[in-house]
C-alpha cells in the first residue's frame, strides 16, 4: 500500500495547535532591538541624536552594502546600506537603532532619538513617478526612476495587430498589497563568548542563502553564523529577501557580546517590511473572428519602491509580467514593454504569486471583455483559446508542459452549473437589490524550477537545487535532512510519506530535519511553489538510494539475489516468500555488525541526493460567485470553486490546504486588502483597523475539485501549487462583479474593488447611460 | 506596540473611584473593558499617567427597567445586550421585550466579534465616544443620558451635549460614567438599524438608526428620529430627514424621499474608508434599510 496519495494528518500540527510551537518571540533571554525609522518619504539626513546607533557605526565596523544584482545592461545597480546613509527614501526606512532592556524600553529610547531631516519632494504613485520631472529615488545612481525596462516583440506583430478583426483596449490596475503573515518577522542572535560563534534565530525562508548574505555583509566566515528558521508563522515571500534588521541584529550581539532581539511590531510589518503588486498593465489585443486572440501588445509598470530586495531584485515583478503575460492561452503574436519604476515607497518583495495574480486579472478580464464584444460567452471564448497540444512553447519560450487547461474549465462550469446560475441572475436582475454575479478565470501556474529558470534571470546569485541527506539510524528510524526551509505547508508529512513509500516502513517514523544551518545540507529554501517538487524529487532519489542499500544488505543477510528483496510493511522480504528480516533488524546490523555487510559497503546507512529540475506548469480553473449590492458597492462571496491539476498529489488534504489559504489571500487582495499612500508618502495602513485582511465571515466555502495529469516534468509526478489560489482568486472575483453588474454597464478593472469602486463605477455607468442617477462630479474614472 | 510606562490602581467601591479621579484628574484614565483603551495606549496615542481600573467596582453592571426607562450600568459588557435581559423587585431575572428589546440584540451583534463583546462594556463605548459606535449612535438617536458620578454630585448629560467631538465628551476628568437611561420605546414604535462595514466586526463605514412612532388612529408618523454614525465627529440626528416623515405614512416612496433628504443634510468628510461622496450614498442607503426594516418589523 502506498503512502503518497492519502491524506494522512500533518506531523506538523499537534505542536502548533497545542500552542507549542516555538517561534522567534519564543525565545526570550534577549535586550529588544528597536529600529528609529524615517517619518518622511523623502529627504536629507542632517542629524541623528540620542542613544542610537546609526549607519557610522556600521561603517566603522566595515559592514556592507547590500547588492542586489541582476546582469542586464538595463537594470540600475545600487549599493544599499543597512541603515539609511545622507538620505531618506521611505516612511519607515530604518535610521537609527537602539537598544533596551525590554520591549517597552526600547521603544521609550527609540522615541528619545531625534531625527533632524530635511524634507524633500517625493514621488509616490507609480504616475507620479514616471511623470517628467518627477523627484528621483536614486539621483545620483539614475537619471529617471526606470530601474529597469525589458523590451521584446515577436516578429509579425504589428501585422497581425493590423489586420485583427477587433481589437480591445484595456487598462487594469492593482492596489498594493501586502502578504500579511500572521507572525510579523522578528530575529534573536546570540554570540558564543569563547569562540565568537553566532546563533541567529529568524522568521525567514531561506536560512543558508540568508547566512551566505549576512556573512559577506559583516565579513565573517559562514561556519561562524548558525542560521535556524524555527517556527515561522507564514512568510509568503515577505520572508524570503534579506531583512537588513536581521544583519543588523547578528552586527549588534557580535558587537554588544550579549543576546539581542528584534521581534517586528504589526505597524512596522505593514509599514516598512515589503510589498508587493501595485502595477498597471495597458493591454491592446487582436481578436480575429472567431474569437482567438492573434496578437497582445502589453506596457506594464510596477511599482517598485525605494530599494531593490536581495538577492530577487526588484526586476522579479516586472520581468515575471514580461515573460508569463501571454499565460495559458495560444497566442502567438506578443510585444511587451515592462519597467520596474522606483518610488519613495517601502520596497516589493514578492507576495504568493507574485505578479500572476495581476497578469491574470489582465488576462481573464480581457477574455471577457473580449467575449462580451464579439458576442461569444466567455466559456467559449476559453474554449477557443486555450493551449491544448503539449508541450506548447509561448511566445517568449516558455515550454508548458502536459496539462488540462480546458478539461479543467469545462469541469468547473459544469460542477457549478451555469444554466442554473443565469436564470437565478436573470430573476433578480428583474427585482433589483443585491445583484449575483459569476465569474471565471483559467490560468496556468509555472512552478518548480530549478537553476536553468532562475539563471535565465541573470540574477547576482542564481537559486535552484535542492539537496537531502537521508539515514537511517540503528533503530530504524530515518532522518530527512533537506534544505529547503518549510514553514506550516506541511512539506515534512509530505516527505515522508515519499520517503516511507520507497523505504517500506511507516511515515511516522521519519523525522524531517530542515531550516538549520548546522544541521541540514545547503539548499534555497520553501518559495516559488518549488519544495514539494525539488526537495521531494530529491528525497525520492535519496530514499532510492537508501533502498538499494538495505535491498543489498537484505540479500546478503537472506542469502537471496538483492533484485529479489522487496521492502514493505517495515520488513525486507525475498519476493514471493515469507522470508524476510525486520528493517530495524538490518538498520541494527548496518551499525552495530558490520561484518556482516556485504564486501565493500559503507558501514551505516545514509544516502544523499539533489534534484534540479527544469520545472512545470500546473493548471486550475476557478470560478466565484458573488452578489453585489448597486447602492452600497458592497460585494460578499457566496461560492468559490477550483479545478486543480497539480500532477500527482502526495497528499490532497495538504494540497486543499494550500489552495484554501491562497485563495483566501487572493479573494482579499481582491475586494479588501489595499496598502495606501497619500500623496507625500505618509503610509495611511499601518494597522489592522486600515489594512482589511479577510475575516473568516467574508471566506465562503472553497469546494476543490482535483484533475492529476501525469508529467515527466518532474520525478515524483507531482506538480506545484502553493501560489495557485492567490493567482486565480482576484481574477475570477473581479470577473464575477463585472457580471453582476454588467446589466449597469459597469467596468470595473481596478483592484481591491473596493466598494467605494465598485459604487463610483455604478454611478460612473449610470452618469453614462441616457437615464443617468445622481451628480458625476464625485466620480472616479477606474475604466477605459 | 508596548505602552509608555503608567501606574495602576483597581479600587474596589465607586468612592474609591471617584476619590482617585479626583486626585489624579486629567492624569487618570478610567479602564473598562479595555478594548479600545488599550490598543490606544499600546498605539502610544492614550499616555494616561495613571489606570483606573473600574473592573473590580461592585454595582456598576446592572440593568432594570422602571417608568419607561431602562438604565444600564456603566459595566454591561456587549455581549449582555445581544439577550437583554432585567432583574425585576422581586429578584428574577427576566428578558427585555418591546421594541426596545428586539432593537438592542439587532444592533449589538454588530458590535466587534464576540471575544471584544464580551470584554468591552457598553459605557465603555459611551465614554469612548467613536463617532461610528453603535451605542453611541443608538444613544444620539433614542434621546439617552448619561449618569455622571463625581465625588459629592450626579448629573444627568442629554446625548445632545455629551458627544462634543472625535472621543471627546462632556464628561469631566473627575466624573464616572456609572449608567445610561434609554427610553423604552411603546408599542407605537417602530425603530430600524442598517450599517454598513468593510468586514463583519468592522466599526461601520455609515450606520443609521431610525425609530418612529406612528399615531394608532391613522397610521401616520408623528414622531421621527433618524440618527447617523460615520458622517461627522459625533454621531447626528438629521432633522430634515425627521421633518420629512412626520405627519406622513411609511412606505417606499416616503422612506426613499427621507433618504434622500438624509443625504442631502449630512456633511461627511471623507477618509481611507470612504470619500465625503460614497458616505453620502450611504447614508442614503443605510437610512433607507432602516426605514424599511423598521416598517417591516409592523407587519
Ligand atoms: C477589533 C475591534 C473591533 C471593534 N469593533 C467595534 C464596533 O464595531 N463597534 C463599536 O462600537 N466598538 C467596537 N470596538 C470597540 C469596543 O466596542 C470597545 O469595547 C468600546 O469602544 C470601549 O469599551 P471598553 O469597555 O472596552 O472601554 P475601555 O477601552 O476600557 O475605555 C474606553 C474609553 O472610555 C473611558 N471609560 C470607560 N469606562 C468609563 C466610565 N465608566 N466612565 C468614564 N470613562 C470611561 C476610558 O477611560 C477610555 O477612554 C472594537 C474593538 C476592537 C478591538
Amino acid at each position: 500500500m502506498s503512502w503518497v496519495g492519502r491524506s494522512i494528518r500533518r506531523v506538523e500540527d499537534p505542536t502548533l495547535l497545542c500552542g507549542a510551537g516555538m517561534f522567534v518571540g519564543d525565545i526570550g533571554g534577549a535586550a529588544a532591538v528597536r529600529f528609529v525609522r524615517s517619518p518622511v518619504a523623502s529627504g536629507l539626513i542632517r542629524a541623528v541624536r540620542g542613544p542610537a546607533y546609526t549607519i557610522a557605526d556600521l561603517d566603522a565596523d566595515g559592514v556592507g552594502n547590500i547588492e542586489a544584482v541582476l546582469h542586464r545592461p538595463d537594470y540600475v545597480r545600487l549599493a544599499q546600506p543597512l541603515l539609511a546613509r545622507e538620505r531618506v527614501r521611505y516612511v519607515g526606512e530604518p535610521v537609527a537603532v537602539v537598544v533596551g532592556a525590554t520591549a517597552a524600553e526600547a521603544e521609550d529610547l527609540a522615541e528619545q532619538v531625534e531625527l533632524d531631516i530635511e524634507t524633500l519632494p517625493a514621488a509616490v504613485g507609480l504616475e507620479a513617478a514616471l511623470a517628467p520631472g518627477a523627484p528621483l529615488v536614486h539621483p545620483d545612481e539614475a537619471e529617471s526612476n526606470v530601474m529597469l525596462a525589458g523590451e521584446m516583440a515577436t516578429p509579425e506583430l504589428a501585422e497581425a495587430l493590423e489586420r485583427a478583426h477587433t481589437i480591445v483596449e484595456l487598462e487594469i490596475t492593482s492596489g498594493r498589497q501586502a502578504a500579511l503573515p500572521l507572525e510579523a518577522r522578528g530575529s534573536h542572535a546570540v554570540t558564543e563568548r569563547f569562540g565568537g560563534r553566532t546563533t541567529l534565530h529568524a522568521s525567514i525562508q531561506a536560512p543558508h542563502m540568508i547566512r551566505t548574505v549576512i556573512c559577506d555583509l559583516l565579513g565573517m566566515p559562514e561556519a561562524d553564523l548558525r542560521v535556524v528558521a524555527p517556527d515561522v508563522g507564514g512568510a509568503f515571500g515577505q520572508k524570503l529577501p534579506l531583512a537588513r534588521e536581521d544583519a543588523i541584529v547578528v552586527w549588534l550581539s557580535r558587537r554588544l557580546g550579549r543576546p539581542v532581539a528584534w521581534i517586528e511590531d504589526r505597524s512596522e510589518n505593514l509599514m516598512a517590511s515589503w510589498h508587493s503588486r501595485e502595477q498597471r498593465y495597458r493591454l491592446r489585443a487582436g481578436f480575429n473572428a472567431e474569437a482567438h486572440l492573434e496578437a497582445l501588445q502589453a506596457d506594464v509598470a510596477a511599482n517598485v519602491g525605494a530599494w531593490p530586495c536581495y538577492p530577487i531584485t526588484w526586476g522579479v515583478e516586472p520581468l515575471m509580467a514580461l515573460a508569463e503575460l501571454p499565460g495559458p492561452y495560444t497566442l502567438e503574436h506578443y510585444g511587451v514593454r515592462s519597467r520596474g519604476v522606483a518610488s519613495h515607497t517601502c520596497p516589493m518583495s514578492p507576495y504568493r504569486g507574485v505578479s500572476r495574480p495581476v497578469i491574470t486579472l489582465a488576462l481573464e478580464r480581457l477574455m471577457d471583455i473580449a467575449a462580451a464584444r464579439l458576442g461569444v460567452d466567455p466559456v467559449e471564448i476559453r474554449r477557443r483559446n486555450l493551449q491544448s497540444d503539449f508541450p506548447h512553447i509561448s511566445p517568449t519560450g516558455l515550454r508548458h508542459d502536459e496539462g488540462t487547461y480546458r478539461e479543467a474549465m469545462e469541469l468547473a462550469v459544469s460542477h457549478v452549473d451555469l444554466r442554473a446560475f443565469r436564470a437565478r441572475q436573470h430573476a433578480a436582475r428583474a427585482a433589483g437589490g443585491p445583484q449575483p454575479g459569476i465569474g471565471i478565470c483559467t490560468f496556468s501556474e509555472r512552478t518548480g524550477y530549478g537553476t536553468p529558470a532562475f539563471a535565465a534571470r541573470a540574477m547576482g546569485v542564481t537559486p535552484g537545487f535542492e539537496n537531502v541527506e537521508l539515514s537511517m539510524d540503528p533503530s530504524g528510524y530515518v532522518t530527512l535532512r533537506i534544505g529547503a526551509s518549510p514553514h506550516g505547508q506541511g512539506l515534512e508529512t509530505a516527505l515522508s510519506q515519499i520517503t516511507a513509500d520507497e523505504l517500506g516502513t511507516d511515515p511516522s517514523r521519519v523525522r524531517v530535519v530542515a531550516s538549520d544551518t548546522d544541521r541540514t545540507p545547503y539548499g534555497w529554501g520553501s518559495f516559488a511553489s518549488r519544495a514539494m517538487v525539488l526537495a521531494g524529487g530529491a528525497t525520492y532519489l535519496a530514499a532510492q538510494k537508501l533502498a538499494t542499500q538495505l535491498g543489498s544488505l537484505a540479500a546478503e543477510v537472506l542469502e537471496a539475489a538483492a533484485d529479489d528483496i522487496v521492502l514493505a510493511d517495515g520488513r525486507a522480504t525475498v519476493v514471493g516468500t515469507s522470508v524476510g528480516i525486520e528493517i530495524a533488524e538490518l538498520a541494527r546490523i548496518a551499525h552495530h555488525h558490520t561484518q556482516r555487510l556485504p564486501a565493500g559497503a559503507m558501514p551505516g546507512l545514509a544516502a544523499q541526493a539533489g534534484y534540479d529540475p527544469a520545472g512545470t506548469f500546473s493548471n486550475a480553473c476557478h470560478v466565484a460567485e458573488v452578489e453585489v449590492d448597486p447602492d452600497t458597492g458592497g460585494v460578499s462571496m457566496r461560492r468559490f470553486v477550483v479545478v486543480e491539476d497539480a500532477g500527482r498529489l502526495i497528499n490532497p488534504m495538504i494540497a486543499d490546504g494550500q489552495i484554501r489559504g491562497g485563495v483566501a489571500q487572493g479573494i482579499a487582495n481582491a475586494l479588501l486588502e489595499e496598502v495606501v499612500y497619500d500623496d507625500d508618502g505618509n503610509i495611511l495602513t499601518t494597522s489592522l483597523m486600515d489594512y482589511l485582511p479577510p475575516t473568516v465571515a467574508e471566506i465562503p466555502d472553497i469546494e476543490i475539485l482535483h484533475l492529476e495529469t501525469a508529467s515527466d516534468a518532474t520525478i515524483t509526478g507531482a506538480k506545484g501549487l502553493g501560489e495557485g489560489g492567490t493567482i486565480g482568486a482576484p481574477a475570477a472575483v473581479l470577473n464575477a462583479v463585472n457580471d453582476a453588474l454588467a446589466h449597469l454597464g459597469v467596468e470595473l478593472n481596478e483592484m481591491p474593488a473596493t466598494p467605494e469602486r465598485v459604487r463610483a463605477a455604478v454611478r460612473a455607468a449610470a452618469g453614462r447611460s441616457p437615464a443617468g442617477e445622481n451628480d458625476r462630479s464625485t466620480q472616479e474614472a477606474p475604466v477605459r | 506596540m508596548k505602552p509608555a510606562r503608567f501606574a495602576y490602581t483597581a479600587p474596589d467601591t465607586v468612592e474609591g473611584t471617584l476619590d482617585a479621579l479626583d486626585r489624579f484628574g486629567d492624569e487618570a484614565k478610567v479602564l473598562s473593558g479595555g478594548q479600545s483603551l488599550v490598543p490606544m495606549m499600546n498605539f502610544r496615542l492614550a499616555r494616561p499617567e495613571v489606570i483606573v481600573d473600574i473592573g473590580r467596582v461592585g454595582g456598576l453592571d446592572g440593568m432594570s427597567a422602571a417608568n419607561g426607562t431602562l438604565t444600564v450600568g456603566a459595566r454591561v459588557i456587549h455581549a449582555r445586550l445581544e439577550a437583554p435581559a432585567v432583574i425585576k423587585p422581586d429578584g428574577r431575572s427576566e428578558s427585555l421585550g418591546g421594541v426596545l428589546g428586539s432593537l438592542l440584540p439587532a444592533v449589538a451583534r454588530y458590535v466587534g466579534h464576540l471575544p471584544i463583546r464580551v470584554r468591552g462594556t457598553f459605557g465603555g463605548s459611551i465614554a469612548h465616544a467613536d463617532p461610528a459606535a453603535e451605542w453611541c449612535i443608538l444613544a444620539r438617536t433614542l434621546d439617552a443620558e448619561m449618569v455622571a458620578l463625581r465625588r459629592g454630585g450626579e448629573r444627568a448629560i442629554p446625548a445632545a451635549d455629551f458627544f462634543e467631538t472625535v472621543f471627546t465628551t462632556a464628561l469631566a476628568p473627575e466624573e464616572l460614567l456609572v449608567a445610561v437611561r434609554l427610553p423604552i420605546l411603546g408599542d407605537d414604535w417602530r425603530a430600524g438599524f442598517c450599517e454598513f462595514s468593510r468586514r463583519a466586526g468592522d466599526f461601520a463605514v455609515v450606520a443609521a438608526m431610525t425609530a418612529v412612532r406612528l399615531e394608532p388612529a391613522t397610521g401616520a408618523i408623528a414622531e421621527a428620529r433618524v440618527g447617523v454614525g460615520g458622517v461627522a465627529g459625533v454621531p447626528v440626528r438629521l432633522g430634515g430627514a425627521e421633518a420629512t416623515l412626520v405627519g406622513e405614512t411609511p412606505g417606499a416612496e416616503l422612506h426613499a424621499a427621507a433618504a434622500e433628504m438624509a443625504a442631502g443634510e449630512v456633511d461627511p468628510v471623507g477618509d481611507l474608508h470612504g470619500s465625503a461622496a460614497y458616505r453620502r450614498d450611504l447614508v442614503r442607503a443605510m437610512v433607507a434599510r432602516a426605514l424599511a426594516q423598521g416598517a417591516g418589523a409592523s407587519g
